[in-house]
């Protein structure tokens, strides 16, 4: 599958470098080349400079042969408006977008998006977290 | 009309002062508390500080009633944002956004904003009437009834060279006032004057019928009254 | 002696029904009293930008009444007159600073509360704005410690 992911912050990276490893054709798009220091020495895939809400720097990475598209920057409203352009400009099929914020992150998966809000799922996993059986403290002298 | 205007940049400052002016309600959402002070201390209390994307803010600035939002930050995401959250989320009638990358205009039409602005592409469309080089310039605008007068360079290439005015076929509604030749002498044309290549050629036409002028008067294949002779099936 | 107090006449006092409000309006009685002056007692009605400015907003305007009549009340045991307002503005900040404006106040007398909410005294939003932008003199009339709000 042809991946283009853009960001490359700790998610972006660990991503890429995920996919990379089960063989996927990724590439990953950041504004700064700064940001590619944070991909695993052994990362095959591709690493492109370049804005991702530039119609032009999509066209010109190949986004409209991508299978998927990840927008996992740090602005919610640039992964909203990359996403949004993969989908309805380029075609991508399979376009999943971080949202920090979870009533944007509502409306956007209202609009059709697939959407994840880390705000929401990591709030709900570190409730849970407290909701299990404590676990047995260690015994002094342990 | 209530306006929220999101943005207190130079754009969003002075659109908010116009409005203000013209006696609509308006507020300006603005990020940056200095930006935000300066309007209210310039324009009176219609500022809100805070982020025009963030829903509660919206909520806050009433957009639920709101009859238009126009969204002008340096931006495009945002200015995405806000108004795709405006229309979905509250319903707002129209909403207008800035753009500041021309080949945005695309997306932002395909999201169904209401309307566009890009100040590059205003740029750009003024400096294709005024460069001279353009073979079709607007001289004139008549007030009412849809009337203008142009001025049209006619090209070595083009089939109304060597041609009689009387014989040129031209849009309906249309009328060569003038002829200048290469030398800018100007003549009234009878219907013999003869069109030469480089002639100045001055017209009174309908806005619609611009284009279909321009043809007839610079294409190298016969016009006819709508279009080139070769496409009309007679 | 030349004292600004002293040439004061007109004094606004913002009323929101606080002690340290109407506390404020006494002090501005008898300064106006002695100065054969005038007082303002102007409670703000703060409009949520969710509703139009002009909106009908019954239970507020009742309040502001009552709380009116309160200050009434206070400035009568001091045998003086008192001129009450109801505005209705966005923030009541600007509204009191434009109506201070427009009657030409000598003076804005505002009554703060001595609060502590985040463990130290905070003056509020309005006061503030007040202070920072009134064209005319303002006198804050704060509370004593632990008479009330805290």
């Amino acid at each position: 599958m042809k991946i283009v992911i853009m960001g490359c912050g700790r998610v972006g990276a660990e991503l890429a470098s995920m996919l990379d490893q089960e063989g996927h054709d990724v590439t990953i798009l950041d504004v700064n080349p700064g940001a590619f220091r944070r991909l695993p020495p052994v990362y095959g895939g591709k690493r492109e400079v370049g804005n991702g809400i530039d119609q032009d720097v999509l066209a010109r990475i190949g986004v409209e042969k991508a299978d998927a598209f990840v927008a996992v920057t740090q602005g919610d409203n640039r992964n909203v408006m990359a996403a949004q352009m993969a989908k309805h400009i380029f075609g991508v099929l399979r376009v999943v977008c971080r949202i920090y914020d979870p009533i944007r992150e509502e409306i956007y998966h209202m609009l059709g998006l697939e959407t994840i809000s880390p705000t929401k799922v990591g709030a709900r996993l570190l409730k849970e977290a407290l909701e299990r059986e404590p676990a047995t403290p260690p015994k002094a002298g342990e | 009309m209530y306006v929220i205007v999101v943005g207190a940049g130079k754009v969003g400052y002075y659109l908010a002062k116009e409005l203000v002016d013209q006696g609509h309600e308006v507020l300006v959402i603005e990020k940056d508390a200095a930006k935000a002070e300066r309007i209210a201390e310039e324009l009176g209390d219609i500022s809100l500080m805070g982020d025009g994307c963030e829903a509660s803010i919206m909520e806050m600035a009433g957009f639920g009633r709101a009859d238009m939002v126009i969204s002008v930050t340096g931006d495009d995401e945002d200015n995405l944002v806000v108004c795709q959250m405006a229309k979905v989320k509250f319903n707002v009638p129209r909403s207008m956004a800035r753009i500041n990358n021309p080949k945005n205009e695309e997306i932002f039409r395909k999201l169904g904003i209401d309307s566009t602005v890009s100040a590059t592409t205003a740029i750009l469309a003024q400096i294709e009437q005024e460069l001279p080089t353009h073979p079709l310039i607007k001289l004139l605008r008549l007030k009412g009834g849809g009337l203008e007068i142009v001025e049209v360079k006619v090209p070595e290439d083009s089939a109304v060279v060597g041609r009689r005015v009387g014989d040129i076929v031209l849009p309906p509604q249309s009328l060569i006032a003038l002829v200048i030749d290469e030398n800018g002498e100007p003549r009234v044309p009878g219907g013999d004057t003869v069109v030469q290549a480089g002639d100045e050629v001055v017209a009174v036409t309908r806005t619609e019928n611009e284009d279909a002028l321009r043809g007839a008067l610079t294409a190298p294949t016969a016009y006819g009254p709508y279009g080139p002779i070769d496409a009309q099936k007679r | 002696m030349d004292f600004s107090t002293n040439q004061i006449k007109q004094i606004l006092v913002p009323v929101d029904g606080s002690q340290a409000s109407l506390d404020a309006l006494a002090l501005a009685c008898l300064l106006a009293r002695q100065n054969k002056g005038k007082v303002y007692a102007v409670y703000v009605i703060e409009v949520a930008r969710t509703l139009p400015l002009d909106a009908e907003l019954n239970p507020e305007t009742a309040k502001g009444e009552e709380i009116l009549a309160r200050a009434e009340q206070v400035a009568d045991s001091l045998e003086f007159e008192i001129t009450t307002e109801i505005l209705k503005a966005r923030d009541a900040g600007p509204a009191v600073v434009d109506d201070a404006i427009e009657h030409v106040v000598g003076g804005i007398l505002v009554g703060v509360e001595y609060k502590r909410p985040l463990g130290e005294f905070q003056l509020g939003r309005t006061s503030q704005y007040i202070l920072r932008n009134a064209p005319c003199q303002v006198m804050i009339c704060r509370s004593a410690a632990g008479s009330a709000g805290e």
